[in-house]
């Protein structure tokens, strides 16, 4: 078990409701998970799988329509332990955690940034807020920020508009900003989807850096498997508002339990197995959020459901690090 | 951009040198010229034919058109518009004495509906869906909607005839030197003005702002813990203004064809009482001149806009 003082940020059961036309979607029903310090932890999942929705109950920037109905979110301070979920969303306390010791990067680098603010205005916007740097020593701080995500030229670049700057320079110019007060942890929705390959891993590359030197605890919501076994310490298979199976990355990729996390594996090309992969794709479709099956949300696809399968599964325990939440798990727990 | 503003005017002046030719041609083609208006109909029946035609000659009117409209246009550059045909006033006297007036009711509109419009535009986006919004979505509405002339003369039956606040029409009664003595009479006149273009600019601002606020760069600003101010006014309104101001721009000739109507209204001595006095004596050369003037005015604002749109959208800045 991973001592307390290694874990950034703990969530234990959330559960964060979207309510819209008086219709209740259980976005994320009972999730728990830990955030380590200097460990990457993705999380994977279909789309509306409630990984954004995770993401952004940890930084308190859920939707209006959306609430917090239960659970914790513990954020593991030097100062003390701060339970996240039971502050005012944009209260004063909050705002000084968020952007500061809790930063985040988003999907669309393109559209991120603000079109009419310089580069160095929106980095130095976050130094000025949080560590009270101005001026001289804050365009500094900015410079040195954006030379350490490799921009090139940043005295001069510093003072680009965003239009400027192409979009790997831009996810880059995010994290200089999401990095500018040396956060605990880093969350990343897709950080990469809307970029060129080669420039994808060279983001990753960067964030695996920032993980070593600063030891920044790493939340990466992805939905590739190649980048899962290439920068995961801990992965989340997350299911329509579950996370169903979790684990260090070897158990998850290598004795994969949950059929859910089978199928999604059988799903995708995995890196270094070749070309002539037997690719499967999951049969059926996600059920309709606002009107989900009673027991197990996967019950409908999965090729082994059974009628216990009606009601909903516990979380397991296979080992210290991996769980499971299948009725079935004994039987399907790779030998080896 | 400096180079853009340059490129900018430099494009203004084939473009107003047409419009001064258009105008040229339209005053050419009414019936009628020169002579026949500087002679009264009784008279000319009495004069010989060949007197009249001595008289076109030494007003150089058998010249040929093109020549002609080069010494007008010419005259026009320097600053001479040519004579108004009741009194032959030159017609640069009748603009230097009206345009203040209107210029003063236009600006103050402007002014107006500019900082009241995008503040209850944004109030109404910020408070979205609240009662404050569709209270102000519908007096936006009833401002585009309603003629101005009406509010003009509810206005006054209510503010001068029956509370008497406020002084029926003119701009100005004798003694009344500076801008503050003068201020009671144009706060009707220019209120109403200005109606319309702060209900339009209101309604833009707010779905302006709606639009600004539900981009992503707003969750960035959020998520880097800024306080809610600042993620509102410096990152949402910051970019909801450049469409504003650019309505704004595309909506100056809405205050100039009002100005017309409101200075009727309220015995306003400005440019449109007179344009309407001009039109009504069939004074050919000085409704052509205030048409020329208007024109002008509508490029120049234009002009302005683009210039304001390139300061402040980086976007915009192609002369870099
Ligand atoms: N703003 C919103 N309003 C209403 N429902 C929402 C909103 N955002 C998310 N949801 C709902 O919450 C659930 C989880 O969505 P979420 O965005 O977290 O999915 P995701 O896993 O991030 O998917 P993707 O891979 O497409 O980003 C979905 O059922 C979705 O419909
Ligand atoms: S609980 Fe039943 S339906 Fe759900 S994954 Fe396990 S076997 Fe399949
Ligand atoms: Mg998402």
């Amino acid at each position: 078990m991973t001592a307390t003082q290694d874990i950034a940020i703990s969530v234990r059961d959330l559960k964060t409701f979207f309510y819209t036309n008086n219709r209740c979607n259980k976005a994320l029903n009972g999730v728990s998970f830990d955030i380590k310090k200097g460990k990457t932890l993705c999380i994977v999942g279909e789309s509306g799988c409630g990984k954004s929705v995770t993401a952004a109950s940890i930084m308190q920037l859920l939707p209006t329509l959306s609430r917090i109905e239960q659970g914790e979110i513990i954020y593991h301070a030097d100062r003390g332990d701060i339970p996240l979920h039971a502050l005012e969303k944009n209260g004063r306390h909050m705002r000084r955690i968020r952007g500061a010791e809790i930063a985040m990067i988003f999907q669309d680098p393109m559209t991120a940034l603000n079109p009419v603010y310089s580069v160095g205005f929106q980095i130095k916007e976050s130094l000025r807020y949080h560590m009270k740097m101005v001026g001289r020593a804050a365009h500094q701080k900015a410079i040195s920020l954006l030379k350490e995500m490799g921009i090139a030229l940043p005295e001069k670049r510093v003072n680009d508009f965003p239009h400027r700057y192409s979009g790997g320079m831009r996810q880059r110019a995010m994290i200089a900003m999401a990095m500018a007060c040396s956060p605990k942890v880093l969350i990343a929705d897709e950080p990469t989807t809307a970029l060129d390959v080669t420039i994808q891993a060279q983001i990753f590359e960067l964030m695996d850096k920032l993980k070593r030197e600063h030891g920044t605890g790493i939340m990466l919501i992805t939905h590739d498997m190649g980048v899962v076994a290439e920068l995961a310490d801990d992965v989340a298979v997350m299911y329509m508002g579950n996370i169903v199976e979790a684990g260090t990355v070897d158990e998850v990729l290598r004795q994969p339990t949950h059929p859910y996390t089978k199928a999604l594996l059988a799903s995708v090309p995995v890196l270094g197995k070749g070309r002539n992969q037997d690719i499967k794709a999951i049969r059926g479709s996600t059920p309709d959020p606002l009107n989900r099956p009673k027991g197990c949300q996967f019950a409908d696809r999965c090729d082994f459901a059974v009628a216990q399968c009606q009601t909903m599964p516990e979380e397991t325990r296979i080992t210290p690090t991996h769980r499971v939440m299948c009725w079935r798990y004994k039987e399907l727990v790779p030998n080896g | 951009m400096l180079t853009y503003i340059i490129r900018r005017v430099l494009i203004l002046i084939p473009m107003a040198f047409v419009i001064c030719f258009l105008v040229y041609l339209g005053l050419e083609l009414t019936p009628g010229d020169a002579v026949s208006h500087m002679i009264n109909p009784d008279a000319a029946g009495s004069m010989n034919p060949a007197q009249l035609e001595a008289l076109r000659q030494s007003l150089g009117l058998g010249q040929p058109f093109h020549v002609r409209f080069w010494s007008w246009f010419t005259n026009l550059v320097q600053g001479n518009f040519g004579y108004s045909m009741s009194g032959g006033v030159p017609i640069s006297n009748i603009i230097a004495t009206r345009l203040p007036a209107t210029l003063e009711l236009a600006a103050v509109a402007l002014v107006f509906s500019t900082v009241i419009g995008s503040l209850l535009g944004v109030v109404s986006a910020l408070k979205r869906g609240s009662k404050t919004d569709s209270a102000l979505t519908v007096i936006g509405m009833l401002g585009v909607s309603i003629p101005e002339f009406f509010f003009g003369l509810v206005a006054i039956s209510i503010f001068a005839l029956n509370l008497g606040w406020f002084p029926v029409g003119g701009r100005s009664m004798p003694g009344y030197v500076t801008l503050w003595d003068r201020l009671p009479h144009m706060v009707m006149p220019a209120m109403v003005l200005s109606i319309m273009l702060t209900a339009g600019v209101m309604r833009y601002a707010r779905s302006s702002m709606l639009d600004a606020l539900s981009r992503d760069f707003i969750k960035t600003a959020r998520s880097k813990g800024l306080p809610e101010w600042r993620v509102n006014l410096l990152h949402g309104f910051r970019v909801a203004l450049t469409p504003v101001v650019v309505l704004i721009g595309f909506r100056l000739p809405v205050l100039i064809g009002g100005s017309v109507i409101i200075e009727q209204v309220f015995q306003w001595p400005g440019i449109g009482n007179e344009f309407i006095s001009a039109v009504r004596s069939q004074d050919y050369p000085v409704v052509m001149t205030i048409a020329l003037l208007s024109v002008m005015a509508v490029l120049v604002a234009s002009l302005i806009v683009d210039i304001l749109t390139a300061v402040i959208d980086p976007r915009v800045r192609l002369g870099e």
